[in-house]
């Protein structure tokens, strides 16, 4: 098996058991690990306690516990989290980060059962350009370490943490690199494999993924660009799952040619500005996010960037990928469709749900879409 | 103003009122706001700004059979039918302005604390995008633990703060300190006398008919801080209080039952739901509204202004917001609780489950959930809900009979 | 040149054979979907009453929610494009599609030239599909096919619920039993289909001509309510239900070109 295909393979097997990936890593290191919400979780804190910082993305499963406790509008992702929850799927955890800037995050945290894993909750500051927003959220990052540390028992040092910036600074450089370098090797990375490597990252130590996909990197630029036949798209959401969604992508010789997902490059928009106090520092990345629906902006500078890297990227078309039931991605969807139809951007919608197993209605949507734009072509 | 007029009449007067200037003063060329429903209305109305509450001409819409064909608008421009109704209709009438209710004007800016919830964030920031309108936040953080923090004070300090300037810059006048004062007492006192009234409906038989609630409502919403709304308050309380004093109860056949509504009202059956708890001899005498508005602070202090304003019930965490109903259910005497499961509300569904449980075991009173909407009217079924509260009524019957024994 | 179309929905398998990609030599519906005998069946019936064999089919296109089991189509197309076609095909002045089948409901708008330019769907909600119609015409012990003739008899269309099919039925319940007459309750339950599909059509963008297809289309009483609340005329294509078979037998017909040159 050549270079990339064992990378791949890797992020596959990291991202397809988490739970193996935490006890793989408390038998290398004898130290736990702490589950990381979405979004935006502040995960250098976790990092700099040498723990494994895991990302809470709920997954496919049957909805049987949860129907009791939450009504069935709740997004998909807090659904499966909630039944995992319940099942006791994460109690190998020393505690959980819930970011709480949308109502269901709110309401997830206080339901958050602490039995067995304590929850600490906090609340990202909607009044990002004042000063005042980033001296509070300064506070609630340092509150979480504080909680962190009492929970585990030692002390996580401002220089610690200083380090795991810089970790997790280097983390985001290479995977805007790999976004930018995957886009010309539709052929070698496909969907599926383009998700894998993006979601993979949640699964290991940063230090560790970045060694990897550095690697992929190198060998990925020793390979001949060729000439894509199949469409090209810029996709725009909270995720893009399951995998039964994507491989739909790469039946119909789909690429991703750039991607605009919460679960993916979003997080890796906005490096952490440098500072010497720490807290102060994850502050300001927040204070200059942009272009995401749980982001405030009245500018909705979002509208205008999809529509930028549609051009950048020569992207075919644009697709919505809406997380069912998600308040702040509803919100922004019909600026988004009036903004591609005054430019005559081919745009389409398909709707996220975890639990879905057939799927034969986003098969239906995305072969019409991909008929529509080949006539065009 | 008539000295005689009653409580009832001058709800009317003055919201009618509140309607009529803004819309005469637009075409003055005085500013409008659109601000949410528990935003600071001090600062704008020290300004002599015209403030509007897109949430209550939604619910006025609604009441009046309105917000269907504004919703299908909403639908049309591609707002799912997920997100808030009172949005999707808002949204609807920002570009057709015009509805079964008030025409209101379009705002100049926009003012929002999302102390009730988040989707007013992306709402209004729809609304300030398609405008191209400013856009003054409260950003009042979810208080996630029972205490509210003082990092979370000293940043809504300095969003006060912030409003005031932008709102010298928007209306290119100085804010008027003197004036602030004036309004805050005004404000105060408002909030006195909302609570004060509505504590008298606590009164055994109550002499106010809990639905009525829902209409008051409206005018502590939009009027805080004008003398129009406290002397509207003080006007009921007076009347609630020489009903009690007089034996008058509000249902003359007696109340069989008392509840609490936990929710929203739904608009667009008002009529309906009132009857139908009527029929099984139940008066709603507890909701979370009274302390909704209950906003009390240190005049001129920002601190516990800010405090008042992040303390709203949504706002607080779980375990504070069982206390509150808890505190509901006992002041206003209610044997059983009906949870209004709102498609629209998020915010106020999603705890329901663990609030239930808590609630009941600490009250021992019984409680029903039925499926609703504040103001989708597809979203309700009558036969689902008389099917419920009848179950209620039984819980309630059998109870009353076990105690007598 | 024989080509076929087979459109294998959830609730009818439908099949068109077409001579030289121009007229309908035969045609079939069996009103039995995906996952039964319902395609076999159509595909042999289609057979006999042309008298030939699928040996004859120089090309065969598959389309609708089974597509992809049907064994005999050498590619399958979605039923946007292919109800798409098979309206231009008769009407080729139609901007704007409303199919309206057993499980879902389509917005589609094309251009002069036939290509679809824009689509939207239900596909996740019984409301304002057939679905919602059977269940209606349970409730009110009236036949399906007789609903549209009792429309027309109606005094005023009473509120139906368009979001939720089990509360829609509950309110029909309940009015049957206020002794609303069955004609308005019918009405109403054809204005609450409607609402939903004009949802779909205005996120689409409405321009005439507007043309409808779909097991639905034969319902005079719904076809009425959505010229109704669209406020223009609404043209119903002929042989509504095979118009999808029809454009997948087109399609067949250009492939079959293709592959010749």
């Amino acid at each position: 098996m050549n270079t990339i295909e064992n990378i791949i393979l890797q992020c596959k097997e990291a991202t397809a058991n988490p739970k193996k990936a935490i006890d793989d890593f408390y038998k290398e290191t004898g130290k736990k690990s702490v589950g990381c919400f979405p979004l935006y979780c502040p995960e250098e804190i976790v990092h700099a306690a040498g723990m494994l910082p895991v990302g809470i993305w709920g997954g496919q499963v049957d909805l049987n516990m949860v129907r009791s406790i939450l009504p069935a509008f709740a997004c998909s992702i807090m659904q499966s989290v909630m039944e995992f929850q319940l099942q006791s799927v994460y109690d190998s955890l020393v505690a959980v980060i819930i970011p709480s800037p949308c109502d269901t995050l709110k309401a997830i945290g206080q339901k958050w059962s602490r039995e067995n894993v304590p929850c600490i909750q906090f609340v990202p500051p909607h009044n990002r350009q004042l000063k005042a927003a980033r001296v509070f959220l300064k506070e609630e990052y340092k509150a979480i370490r504080d909680k962190l540390e009492a929970i585990i028992g030692e002390a996580i040092s401002d220089e610690a943490i200083q380090e795991s910036i810089k970790v997790y600074n280097e983390h985001r450089q290479v995977m805007r690199k790999f976004a930018n370098v995957a886009a010309k090797y539709p052929d070698i990375i496909d969907p599926v494999s383009r998700h894998e490597v993006m979601k993979s990252a949640f699964f290991m130590r940063k230090e560790k993924h970045t060694a990897l996909v550095k690697a992929l990197i190198s060998e990925l630029n020793t390979k001949e660009v060729k000439p894509w036949g199949g469409l090209k798209t810029v996709v725009s959401g909270i995720m893009l799952e399951p995998t039964s969604v994507i491989e739909v992508f790469k039946e119909f010789n789909i690429a991703i040619t750039a991607d605009d997902l919460a679960q993916e490059s979003r997080q890796y928009r906005v490096d952490i500005p440098e500072g010497d106090d720490v807290f102060d520092a994850m502050a300001g990345m927040w204070q200059e996010m942009y272009g995401c629906s749980l982001a405030f902006e009245t500018d909705k500078s979002r509208v205008k960037m999809l529509r930028e890297m549609k051009e950048k990227y020569e992207a075919d078309a644009v697709i919505i990928c809406m997380m069912k039931f998600c308040d702040p991605e509803e919100f922004d969807y019909p600026i988004i469709k009036k903004e591609m139809e005054y430019h005559d951007i081919p745009l389409l919608q398909i709707e996220i749900d975890q639990q879905v197993q057939y799927v034969e209605q986003i098969r239906t949507r995305i072969q019409s879409f991909t008929e529509i734009l080949q006539e065009s072509k | 103003m008539q000295e005689k007029q009653s409580s009832r009449e001058m709800l009317n007067y003055y919201l009618n009122k509140s309607y009529s200037d803004a819309i005469e003063g637009k075409k003055r060329g005085e500013l409008v706001c659109w601000a949410s429903s528990i935003a600071p209305c001090e600062f704008c109305e020290t300004m002599g700004i015209h403030v509007l509450y897109p949430e209550n001409h939604a619910a006025g819409i609604a009441a009046r059979h309105g917000a269907e064909k504004m919703i299908q608008y909403a639908e049309g421009k591609g707002y799912s039918l997920d997100i808030c109704s009172y949005a999707r209709i808002n949204l609807a009438y920002m570009d057709l302005q015009s509805c079964v209710a008030e025409n209101i004007p379009l705002p100049d800016f926009v003012l929002v604390c999302n102390n009730i919830c988040e989707v007013l964030i992306k709402w209004y920031e729809n609304i300030a995008h398609e405008l191209n309108i400013p856009f003054i936040l409260i950003d009042t953080p979810y208080n996630y633990e029972d205490e509210v923090s003082e990092r979370s004070i000293d940043y809504i300090v300095a969003q006060f703060e912030h409003a005031i300037e932008m709102m010298e810059e928007i209306t290119g006048k100085k804010f008027d300190y003197e004036r602030y004062d004036e309004v805050m007492k005004m404000a105060l006192d408002s909030s006195y006398w909302w609570l004060k009234s509505m504590e008298l409906a606590a009164a055994k038989p109550s002499p106010l008919k809990g639905f009525d609630i829902f209409n008051y409502m409206a005018l502590i919403v939009c009027m805080r801080g004008k003398s129009g709304c406290r002397d509207t308050f003080k006007k009921l309380a007076e009347e609630l209080q020489e009903r009690i004093d007089n034996g008058i109860a509000a249902f003359k056949e007696g109340e069989k039952f008392r509840i609490m509504w936990d929710g929203i009202a739904c608009w667009p059956y008002l009529s309906h739901n009132f009857k139908t708890l009527k029929a099984f001899g139940m008066n709603m005498t507890g909701s979370t509204y009274p302390t909704a508005w209950a906003l009390n602070y240190k005049k001129g202090d920002l601190r516990t202004m800010a405090k008042a304003y992040t303390s709203i019930a949504n706002n607080l965490s779980l375990n504070a917001q069982i206390d509150l109903r808890v505190g509901t259910v006992d002041t206003y005497h209610c044997e059983g609780v009906t949870y209004h499961m709102n498609r629209s509300c998020k915010t106020m569904d999603f705890l329901q489950h663990e609030m239930q449980q808590k609630v009941a075991e600490r009250t021992g009173a019984p409680f029903i959930s039925f499926d609703g909407d504040q103001s989708d009217p597809r979203n309700f079924s009558k036969a689902q809900f008389e099917t419920r509260i009848q179950g209620l009524a039984e819980m309630m019957e059998q109870k009353q009979a076990q105690e007598e024994k | 040149m024989y080509t076929m179309g087979i459109d294998v929905g959830s609730a009818s398998s439908k099949v068109v054979i077409l001579t030289d990609g121009k007229d309908i030599k035969a045609s079939q519906v069996i009103q039995a979907g995906t996952g039964s005998s319902g395609p076999a069946r159509a595909l042999d019936e289609v057979l006999k009453k042309s008298d030939l064999v699928l040996g004859d089919m120089d090309f065969v296109v598959a389309t609708g929610y089974g597509r992809f089991t049907c064994d005999s189509a050498r590619k399958q197309v979605s039923e946007i494009s292919c109800h798409a076609k098979g309206i231009f095909y008769f009407i080729p002045t139609a901007r704007t599609i409303i199919d309206i089948g057993g499980q879902d409901a389509k917005a589609i708008r094309i251009d002069e030239k036939g290509i679809v330019k824009q689509f939207f769907m239900n596909d996740k909600c019984a409301a304002g599909t057939g679905r919602f119609l059977e269940v209606m015409s349970k409730v009110l012990e009236v036949p399906l096919q007789e609903m549209g003739s009792y429309h027309d008899r109606a005094a005023e269309a009473s509120s139906v619920s368009s979001t939720c099919t089990v509360f829609a039925e509950s309110e029909v319940i309940s009015q049957l039993s206020l002794g609303i007459p069955k004609e308005n309750i019918i009405a109403g339950v054809h204005k609450s289909t409607a609402n939903k599909a004009c949802g779909l059509v205005s996120r689409a963008g409405v321009t005439e001509d507007i043309v409808m297809s779909g097991g639905v289309a034969q319902n005079p009483g719904v076809v009425k309510a959505i010229s109704d609340e669209l406020g223009k005329p609404v043209v119903v294509a002929p042989y509504p239900q095979t118009i999808g078979a029809l454009g997948a037998a087109l399609y067949a017909y250009e492939e079959l070109i293709k592959t010749k040159e």
